[in-house]
């Protein structure tokens, strides 16, 4: 069972256009989810994001929580070390704690911007020898000139953001010509065993169910959303890190203490504990391991994408060609002679 | 917020839940298999489909809650 459908029905309403709802008083205001005239959606309430960032940020033993943010952070780092260049001045957007600059060195990037939307974030910022500017920034408003940076950063902070077409035309404002940006998210099927449990068993205890993962981006709509913004020839590949936890509730708990909790405006604001009790062994029974524990699937996504620049490698010209297919029977064949 | 509210008391019992859950372990699996069925057959998930075998999860947690309190 592909459990999409949640997922699915929640990026479909970009599709809807409902015009203001018209009551006595005249025009009403629409809440906030519906596409409006503008073209923005808003499906994630960000001022409750930085709240729960701050509260998760605040918390004594929360470094725990911090191995996917450490493993992505470390494959993001490695994509900037594949790219033989020095950047003098890099971004890094919803850096947290800065898992990213912790693996680079001053060789790769000589100075390095950190933003977070959460103050408390910032403060426990990761040593390293690049020296870093600390910067509370929300990623939907960019507070910066245009050609500013040669590189842009952003590890799983992506996903939470309302406009992303417009967070990704900002960044690619931001870059300099021939700037890139390195960007991880998480997408596709992400939690899609959490989901999964969750629709079955609220369906099968009250009838119907509601949202509890927020939606995630698709491989293919990357290719569009960078192109679309500015980007030249781009890169997206897709990694899959599994974690295996005890149970459901420990699968909430660390998205919880992860700062991944529930923001989007349609959440329900309760879990009966009844589906709670059917959600956990559903999740066990469809997706149990062998040892008893259960996997979660984290879909990441990799996207490198450049500021077009002259210097850049384009198609070439029609005509231009020096060779021919039809010349291709024309190649000679090894010779016994000891041609490789 | 201290001492003992509404709110320590909910999250104490949603913390010793897993622990709970695992004493129930059986019945957690047989009607896991209720559920799961409806995904590949041609029975379609309707409210209290498996309203028996949950029942018998809950008794089952309940008094492994009951015996923990003692």
């Amino acid at each position: 069972m592909s459990g999409s459908v949640t997922v699915r029905v929640l990026r479909r309403l970009q599709g809807l256009r409902t015009g203001p709802v018209r009551g006595p008083a005249g025009l009403r205001a629409v809440p906030g989810r519906f596409l409006s005239s503008g073209g923005a959606m808003n499906v994630f309430n960000r001022d409750m994001k930085k709240r729960q960032k701050q509260r998760v940020a605040a918390l004594k033993d929360g470094h725990q929580y911090d191995y996917l943010r450490n493993e992505v952070g470390s494959r993001v780092a490695d994509r900037v070390y594949d790219i033989a260049r020095t950047f003098p001045l890099a971004l890094d957007i919803g850096g947290g704690k800065s898992h990213i600059a912790e693996h680079l060195n001053k060789d790769v990037v000589q100075s390095l911007v950190l933003t977070d939307v959460s103050q408390q974030n910032l403060k426990q910022c990761r040593q390293t020898e690049i020296p870093t500017r600390c910067i509370v920034v929300d990623e939907e408003f960019l507070p910066f000139k245009e050609n500013t940076f040669d590189l842009v950063l952003s590890s799983l902070s992506l996903h939470w953001i309302n406009d992303l077409p417009g967070a990704i035309r900002q960044i690619q404002q931001v870059l300099k010509p021939d700037g890139v940006f390195i960007g991880a998210m998480v997408g596709g099927e992400t939690l899609y065993e959490l989901r999964c449990s969750l629709q079955l068993a609220e369906s099968e205890r009250e009838g119907g169910f509601s949202a509890h993962i927020s939606p995630f981006t698709a491989v293919t709509d990357l290719g569009n959303l960078l192109g679309g913004a500015g980007f030249s020839m781009l890169t997206v590949d897709v990694d899959e890190v599994q974690v295996h936890y005890p149970g459901m509730m420990e699968v909430m708990t660390d998205l919880q203490g992860m700062g991944e909790s529930n923001c989007a405006w349609n959440r329900r604001s309760l879990l009966h504990r009844d589906t709670m009790l059917a959600a956990a062994a559903v999740y066990r029974e469809m997706y149990g391991n062998q040892d008893g524990s259960v996997p979660a699937t984290f879909e990441i996504l990799y996207m490198i994408g450049w500021k077009p620049h002259e210097s850049q490698a384009k198609p070439a010209k029609r005509g231009s060609a020096t060779a021919s297919f039809g010349d291709l029977s024309k190649i000679s064949r090894p010779t016994n002679a000891g041609r490789s | 917020m201290s001492g003992s509210n509404v709110w320590s008391r909910t999250r104490e019992r949603l913390r010793i839940f897993p622990e709970l859950l695992a004493q129930c372990a059986d019945e957690a699996a047989v009607y896991g298999k209720c559920v799961a069925a409806t995904t590949t057959g041609k029975q379609e998930l309707k409210k209290d489909l498996c309203v028996k075998e949950f029942e018998a999860l809950k008794t089952c947690f309940t008094n492994a809650a009951k015996k923990r309190a003692k």
